[in-house]
This record gives C-alpha cells, sequence and structure tokens, in this order.
C-alpha cells in the first residue's frame, strides 16, 4: 500500500456538512431522490425525448437532407402526422433530427463547461491567495460580458457546426460551475485530512481531485444538470439570432425560431412542436436539476 | 406545575409514522429543575418542542400537558401562540444560530414583552436592559443596540435566556443549551440556570445528552430511550443507585474520577432502534448485555421505589441473569 | 466597512481591466487582425498598413494596448466605417433606450416577485403555491424570444391590445409611446420574474427554516411577525445581490427582446453589427455592457453590506453607531 492509499485510508473524508459517508449515503441520495416524484418524472421525459431523438429516425424514416418545396407548410394528415415545414421537410422527422442537434450540443456544452469550470474552481479555491484573486477575478469579468453578446461575436468568427457551438457555449457557461466549485474548495482546504494529505506529501492535483473535487460532487452534479437545461436556452436564443447550426442540419431553437415567421399565417405546426419540445426538455432538466440537490441536501439558493 | 400524562408524539411521514414520544408521564413542580436524559435521537428534543407548543407540522401530540393547570394539547395555533414565550421560555441548542443576525440585541430580548404584554418600545428595552443585567451580561445598556455577531458565544447564550426568561415563564425548556459551547462557558451557563431558578422561581427542563451536566444541576433525572421513559427519580438516586440497565450505560460513559485509571470509558454498542416500528418489549433489548426473551417480549411495567421508578426486568440491584437465560432464544 | 468597500473597489478596478484586456483580445483576435476588423474585408494591403501605421498598430502589442486603453478612458471608443460615426455617439444615442427598457421592466419584475415569491414560500406544498411555481417554473424554461412572440399573437395580432412593434426613434419619441412600450417591457419582466420569484421563494424557505424562526415562535411570534420583522429583511438582502449577478441575465434578456420587437436599443445595435461585421461597434457594446455590469454588481456588493450588520460592522471595527 502506498503512503498516498494510507492518506486517502485513515482520512477518509467525512464531506461537506450533511453529507452521509459512502456508498450509504449515496443509497440515501438515491432513495430521496426516488422519492421526489417530480424529478423522476423529469428523467422519464429526458430519457424518452432521447428515445425520440436517436431511436425514432430509425423506426419512422424520413428524407430530412432534400427539400421538396411543392411539399411545403403541409398541415398534420396522413403520411406526415406533423406535417411539413417551409421546405417540405416531414415536421416530425426534423423534430427528431432537430433533437438530435439539440440534445448533443446541450449535453456537449454542460459537460465541457462542467468540466473546464470545476478544474478552475477547484484549483482556484485550493491554492487560495493571489492565485485564487486572480483565478477569480477573471471569472468575474467574463461573468460581467452578457453570454449572448460574446455568443454574437464568436459566432461571427467560427462558423456554427455542432462541434463548435458545444465550445462556443460551454466557453461562456463554465464560469458558474467555476465559481461554485471555488467555493466548496475554500471550505474543503482546510479540513483536517487535506492538511493530512498535504503534510503527507501528496501531489497538489491528487489533492484536489480527491478531496476538493470528490467532496463537491453533489454540486458539480446538481450544476451540471442546471447547465443541460441552460444550454438548450442559449442554443435556441442563438438560432433566433440567427446563428444556429446552418441548414440541413437543424435543432429546436432554429425550428421554432424558423417556424415564428409564418405564426400569423396559422401554421401552428411549424411553431408549437419544436416549442414545446424545448419547454418540456428544459423543464424536465430542471426538476431533475431540483431533485437532486434536494436528495443532496444542498441549499435551494444554488439554482 | 408541570403534569405530563401518557404523552404520545407521532411525526407522520411519508414512508409511516415516527413514534417520537411514546406514554410519556412526569411531573414537575415550581422552582424544580429536571433533567431530560438520552442518545440523540431519543426524542428528548422532541418531547421538549411538544412541551413549548412548537411541535412542527407533521407531528401530533396525544395525551396530556398541564401547565399550571391548564391543558396544552389540542389548543389552536392562536391559544399557543399565547402560552409560547409569556407561559414557557425556550433556550435553543445553539446560540450562533438562535439570534436574528440583522436585529438588534434589545429588539429580541425585548419581543416577547411586546407581543405578549403588549409593552411599549421603551418598556421593553428597559426591560431588556434589566434582563441582560440579570443574565450577566457586562454594560447591558450598551448591548441593547449591538447585533449578535459582536458577541461571543457564551454572551449569545446569555441573549438567548434573557429573552426566552423576559416575561417570567413558569418553565424554561433548555434544549443542549451548553452543547455547543466550550467547558468554561458550559459551568457558567449551567451555574447561571441555578441562579435564575432560584431568583426568579420557574420550573425548569433541561434536555441534555450529557449525564456530567444533569449530575450537579438538576434535581431529578428522567431517563429517555426509544421516545419512552427509561428510569426517573432524584438525581442522587439513580447516580447512586441506577436501576436501569441503560441508565448504568450511559453513566459508564461519562468519564469519572476514581475509576478512570481501572476502566476504559465504556462506550454503549449498537444503535437506538428505529422509531418508525411498533416495538414489542423493551427497546433497549438489542442493545442490552443482560437480554433474555422476557425482555425482547414484554415492555417492561414501571417499577417504584418511593420516587425512583424504572421499567427495566433485570435492573441492576438484581444479579444479572444467567448467560444460559440470555441465550434461550438466539 | 471602509475596509470592506476598499477591497471591493480595488477588485473591480481589477475586474475591469480583465474586461478591458478581453476586449482588446477580441479585437486582436479577429482574422486579419484588428485593421481589417475595423476597415472591413476589402481594404487593400496599403490601407492596411496606413492605417496600422496611423493607429499605432504597428507597434508591440502592450503599446498598442496602452494606446488603446488611454483611448478608450478619454471616451474613444472607436470609429465605425460603415456607419461613419463614431462608437461613442452611436452607443449614447441607444444606451438609454436599452437602460429604460431593462430598468422598466426590473423594478416591475421586483414588484412581482418579490410578493409571488414570499406568497409561494408561506404557502409551500400547497395546491396554489404548485400552480405559481409550475408557471413560473414553465415560463422560466421557455425561450425569451417565443415568449415575446406569443404575446404578440395573443395581445397584438388576436385582441389588438397593443402593437407588435417597439416605438421607434429618438428617446423622447419612444417616451411618448408608452403603449407601444407595454409588450417589450412585459417580455423581459415575465422572464425576470420567472427567475427571481424561484430564487426569491427558495431564498424565503432558507430563512424560515433557520434557528433563529424556531427561537421567535417560541417568543410567541406569530406568522406575520415571523414573516415581516424577521425573515424578510434576511431573505431580501440577498435579493440585492441577485440584482447586480443578474444584470447579464437581463440584458441577454433585453437583447433578444429588442430583436423581436425591433426595438432600436443596444442590443439591436450590438445584433446588426454582428450581422454585418462591424467590430468597433460590437466589441464598443461588450465594453460597455461589461463596465455596466462591474459598475451594478459593485452596488449590489455594497447596498448588500449596507443591510446586512454582519458586513457593516465588523470589518469597520466597530460597536455601535
Amino acid at each position: 500500500m502506498s503512503l498516498e492509499n494510507v492518506t486517502a485510508a485513515l482520512t477518509e473524508p467525512p464531506g461537506p456538512a450533511g453529507e452521509a459517508a459512502g456508498e450509504r449515503g449515496a443509497r440515501l441520495r438515491l432513495r430521496a431522490f426516488a422519492d421526489n416524484r417530480l424529478a423522476v418524472a423529469g428523467l422519464v421525459v429526458v430519457v424518452l425525448l432521447t428515445l425520440f431523438s436517436f431511436v425514432g429516425p430509425l423506426l419512422y424514416h424520413t428524407d430530412q437532407i432534400h427539400t421538396r418545396l411543392t411539399m411545403e407548410t403541409l398541415p398534420p394528415g396522413p403520411g406526415h402526422p406533423l406535417g411539413t415545414d417551409n421546405v417540405g421537410y416531414d415536421q416530425l422527422g426534423r423534430l427528431m433530427a432537430g433533437g438530435q442537434t439539440t440534445l448533443e450540443v446541450a449535453f456537449g456544452a454542460a459537460a465541457f463547461a462542467v468540466i473546464v469550470g470545476v478544474l478552475w474552481g477547484a484549483t482556484a479555491g485550493y491554492l487560495g491567495g493571489i492565485a485564487d484573486g486572480l483565478m477569480m477575478r477573471i471569472v468575474d469579468a467574463l461573468l460581467a460580458i452578457p453570454a449572448l453578446l460574446l455568443l454574437l461575436f464568436l459566432a461571427t468568427v467560427f462558423r456554427p457546426s455542432v462541434v463548435m457551438l458545444i465550445i462556443v457555449v460551454g466557453l461562456t457557461a463554465w464560469l458558474v460551475p467555476a465559481r461554485l466549485v471555488r467555493g466548496e474548495a475554500l471550505s474543503l482546504r482546510n479540513r483536517e485530512y487535506v492538511l493530512a494529505a498535504r503534510t503527507m506529501g501528496v501531489r497538489t492535483p491528487t489533492i484536489i481531485y480527491r478531496h476538493i473535487v470528490t467532496n463537491s460532487i453533489g454540486t458539480i452534479i446538481v450544476n451540471a444538470t442546471f447547465q443541460v437545461a441552460d444550454a438548450i436556452l442559449v442554443v435556441a436564443a442563438l438560432s433566433f439570432l440567427g446563428l444556429g447550426v446552418s441548414p440541413p442540419a437543424t435543432n429546436w431553437g432554429a425550428m421554432l425560431s424558423d417556424g415564428l415567421n409564418y405564426t400569423f399565417s396559422g401554421y401552428w405546426w411549424l411553431t408549437y412542436p419544436p416549442g414545446l419540445a424545448i419547454v418540456v426538455t428544459v423543464v424536465a432538466f430542471n426538476l431533475i436539476g431540483d431533485g437532486l440537490r434536494d436528495a443532496f441536501g444542498l441549499s435551494a439558493r444554488l439554482r | 406545575m408541570l403534569e405530563v400524562a401518557g404523552l404520545r408524539v407521532d411525526i407522520r411521514l411519508r414512508r409511516g409514522a415516527v413514534h417520537a414520544v411514546q406514554d410519556v408521564s412526569l411531573r414537575v413542580a415550581a422552582g424544580e429543575t429536571i433533567g431530560i436524559v438520552g442518545e440523540s435521537g431519543c426524542g428528548k428534543s422532541t418531547l421538549g418542542l411538544a412541551l413549548a407548543g412548537l411541535l412542527p407540522a407533521p407531528a401530533v401530540a396525544r395525551g396530556s400537558i398541564r401547565l399550571g393547570g391548564r391543558e396544552l394539547v389540542g389548543l389552536s395555533e392562536s391559544e399557543l401562540r399565547a402560552v409560547r414565550g409569556a407561559e414557557v421560555g425556550v433556550v435553543f441548542q445553539d446560540p450562533m444560530t438562535s439570534l436574528n443576525p440583522t436585529q438588534r440585541i434589545g429588539a429580541q430580548v425585548g419581543e416577547a414583552l411586546r407581543l405578549q404584554r403588549g409593552a411599549s418600545k421603551q418598556a421593553a428595552r428597559d426591560a431588556a436592559a434589566d434582563m441582560l443585567d440579570l443574565v450577566g451580561l457586562p454594560q447591558p445598556r450598551e448591548q441593547l443596540d449591538r447585533f449578535p455577531h459582536e458577541l461571543s458565544g457564551g454572551m449569545r447564550q446569555r441573549v438567548v435566556i434573557a429573552s426566552a426568561l423576559i416575561c417570567e415563564p413558569r418553565l424554561l425548556i433548555a434544549d443542549e443549551p451548553t452543547t455547543a459551547l466550550d467547558v468554561t462557558t458550559q459551568a457558567q451557563i449551567l451555574d447561571l440556570f441555578g441562579r435564575l431558578r432560584q431568583e426568579l422561581g420557574m420550573a425548569t427542563l433541561l434536555i441534555t445528552h450529557d449525564m456530567g451536566v444533569v449530575a450537579g444541576h438538576t434535581d431529578r433525572v428522567f431517563v429517555m430511550y426509544a421516545g419512552r421513559e427509561a428510569e426517573t427519580g432524584s438525581t442522587t438516586s439513580v447516580f447512586e443507585t441506577p436501576e436501569h440497565r441503560y441508565t448504568g450505560a450511559l453513566l459508564g460513559s461519562i468519564l469519572r474520577m476514581e475509576t478512570a485509571h481501572l476502566a476504559p470509558l465504556a462506550t454503549i454498542p449498537g444503535r437506538p432502534p428505529d422509531l418508525t416500528l411498533e416495538l414489542a418489549g423493551c427497546p433497549f433489548a438489542p442493545r442490552c448485555p443482560a437480554a433474555t426473551d422476557r425482555c425482547r417480549r414484554d415492555f417492561p411495567a414501571v417499577t417504584a421505589d418511593g420516587g425512583h421508578q424504572w421499567r427495566c426486568h433485570h435492573p441492576l440491584t438484581e444479579p444479572a441473569p444467567s448467560s444460559q437465560a440470555r441465550e434461550a432464544s438466539s | 466597512m471602509t475596509r470592506f468597500l476598499i477591497r471591493r473597489c480595488a477588485q473591480a478596478v481589477v475586474v475591469l481591466v480583465l474586461v478591458s484586456i478581453i476586449v482588446f483580445g477580441l479585437l486582436h483576435l479577429l482574422p486579419g487582425g484588428p485593421a481589417r476588423a475595423i476597415l472591413g474585408t476589402h481594404a487593400t494591403p496599403s490601407n492596411v498598413a496606413a492605417f496600422n501605421k496611423a493607429n499605432g498598430l504597428d507597434q508591440p502589442v502592450p503599446a498598442q494596448y496602452w494606446h488603446w486603453l488611454t483611448g478608450v478612458l478619454s471616451g474613444n471608443l472607436g470609429f465605425s466605417y460603415q456607419q461613419n460615426q463614431t462608437v461613442a455617439a452611436l452607443l449614447a444615442n441607444r444606451i438609454p433606450k436599452t437602460a429604460f427598457l431593462a430598468g422598466v421592466s426590473v423594478v416591475l419584475a421586483v414588484l412581482v416577485a418579490v410578493p409571488v415569491g414570499l406568497y409561494q414560500a408561506v404557502r409551500r406544498n400547497k395546491a396554489d403555491d404548485y400552480v405559481v411555481t409550475t408557471v413560473t417554473f414553465v415560463l422560466y424554461s421557455t425561450p425569451a424570444f417565443w415568449v415575446g412572440l406569443l404575446l404578440v399573437d395573443v395581445l397584438a395580432v388576436r385582441l389588438h391590445v397593443f402593437p407588435a412593434e417597439a416605438p421607434q426613434g429618438s428617446f423622447s419619441a419612444i417616451l411618448s409611446h408608452p403603449n407601444a412600450m407595454v409588450l417589450p417591457v412585459l417580455t423581459v419582466t415575465l422572464v425576470t420574474i420567472a427567475a427571481f420569484s424561484r430564487y426569491i421563494r427558495s431564498s424565503v424557505l432558507d430563512e424560515l427554516a433557520q434557528d433563529y424562526v424556531r427561537m421567535a415562535r417560541s417568543k410567541g411570534a406569530g406568522q406575520g411577525v415571523i414573516l415581516f420583522r424577521h425573515v424578510l429583511r434576511n431573505a431580501l438582502s440577498p435579493v440585492v445581490t441577485l440584482l447586480g449577478l443578474s444584470l447579464p441575465f437581463i440584458l441577454s434578456g433585453t437583447l433578444i427582446t429588442e430583436q423581436v420587437f425591433n426595438y432600436p436599443g443596444v442590443g439591436l445595435l450590438a445584433f446588426n453589427s454582428a450581422t454585418n461585421q462591424d467590430y468597433p461597434v460590437l466589441l464598443g457594446v461588450v465594453l460597455v455592457v461589461g463596465v455596466a455590469t462591474v459598475a451594478g454588481s459593485l452596488l449590489a456588493d455594497i447596498a448588500y453590506a449596507m443591510l446586512d450588520p454582519r458586513v457593516r460592522y465588523t470589518t469597520a471595527g466597530g460597536g455601535s453607531r
């Protein structure tokens, strides 16, 4: 057994206030989450929408590449359960294709934001002092600029694709997890088990990972869930500003914004399906986030 | 003064009810201090909240709580409100969080007087200053305009006590009032309770997990286990001749000068039972070294010797059951 | 308190410097550098070289930054060759309009969100709390532009109550058409209420669970006394911080709303500049908004310190007033 393992074993972290230790704690949280009917409903919705977007196209084949202008804006009916859009794509099939992009970007951007934010925040909080001060001022400075403005700028420079959107949205979204984790790290860095690990010569990256990140896991998971919800809304806003992915690729936000040009023509099937898909998905992720937050016993102010 | 008879408190949760307090009866005379002792989760704090009329919404009290002849169980919220602060004062565990951080000391100490007696601002201020003086805060007048964070923990607990006693209630409930304080301050606060009792003559219910706190500062002890009475009696008799094996175990867990070098500090193995289940038999049986089949089957009836009573099939003053009897069932 | 103020102001200065570095960095991040960004893609190499020389862009980067920063500090935010106007002039025309839209909406949002959040917290887990929570939850999860267009659809197109387009022209022209301001203001307000009431509900619930509330109850305080004399102040002081922190969020909502209603504010200016690749203007907006946010959160923190005696007194080393 290496020295590091001894320290880890000796100082098995009790975790931040209110956290039950180890597996028993995890089981308790799982049960608390499962008790929260709204959160479970949110989870079910997310699973269903994911299946709809990714498995749906395998069962329901539509052409989402070639436009057919003769078939534009057909109302829902046989052959097209949700009608067709302004360039003749089948709207139900498009909803699936758009769902794929939306969820890919949302999950990707959330993962990107959380990974960068956690590393940044944990490092700043653990190091403390001047390094912390400078790192957090950088976060403050970036937070001071509305994400949408920054995205507007970035989107004019980089041509939007799924990967680009993930990076661009992630780049503006990592600031909140960085702040949250930094706060946790500040309170964790002076715990006995962290001090013990440090005196025993455990390397800083190891301490940050094993003690700071591991013990902030509740905050991190909860924030990641909210990040997915936020990313969907940000992508929708970008699409509305004309900065989404380029056709024939699409996402729900782009479908909604395109459809809104026809609001006053009465083509409800162009707006309501993608619009409601966005609302339902975002609500679902927010419900899951709320449920996880309560299960981890975190403050309700942590949105 | 305070008479509690057959009190039960159930806390209704989605996964069934927690029977937090079961069939508790006790009497406290004016000017008397009684210690309620037990491990955390034994229902002692719930008992305190029930007596203060402060049970949270999902909790239901049944039985009888008579304070100065008046029945408290079944009173409406507004009737209870008139009792709180006026007839019963409460001191909670943590003085750091018991005070409103954005309100000045004077307003918080005088609050009950203003609410319950309709005192004017000035009258409440004067009374608050007197009360702060009584609880031993230096320069009480100057403290009135301070905020809680400007005081030390011990001083804050004195402020909490002052605000609980401003209306001179008949009953003071102190729930772990010294647990959050350092040892020197603990002793000062406990002595303060003794002095206040002499000067104001209220009955005091001192809730604690610490037998050491009970020892020098109470007249009687009420030992609770799993929401039930285990043993009651005068502090002297319970400490000198403990009968219930749980009381014995609690006493074994405090350090005694004369035996410290002989035996290591005893701890009680195991955990208190799950209070959502209806228990048959003695609730302490699973952790009791002397438990027999009878303990596991029948809840012990009260045995009394004068004012000293206990619920135990094999009290400490009788010889322990043979190992044969203990292993019969397992 | 004084120490806190000094520390906090020093922080704000550092953040401002970083904001300026970010904006300066963005200008240099553009393909072809700032000259191409400012002059446009059709400029000849000799034009670019002349521009670089004239603006000190042939100097080392720190010197360029210093040159740019001193310019900004003296009010020179750059020049838009596309619109043939200084960025400062363009912004000066737009800022009051956006400030008006955002300001009115935020005030309304706070006026509604505080009582709603308080009500929700008090009625926690009762039917009416569920209804209000559901409404705010759904509103919070709906893209702001859709909220705006649904309002247009119902209130302008179907019911003809309010005009669908925001008033145009100068600031005073806008003020003279309050009717046309209703839908834009309503949009920003609704989106903001959704976020705020959720926060306030949580904030009040957190406070209601505090020990001092139980202590107040034990002294005979009723629901009203607890709510208004104890909880409200403690629950609302974080709202001040929230206001400071959510300035970027509110401005993002305003930007979208300006686009929906074609309201001639800073957001629409930024959007049009982005589409026309008019970078001096876009970055001018970024800079001004960044500075406004830093100032806003500084003010919020100072206000919070005034409200919270723990900050007000401890750092001043002091007892009573």
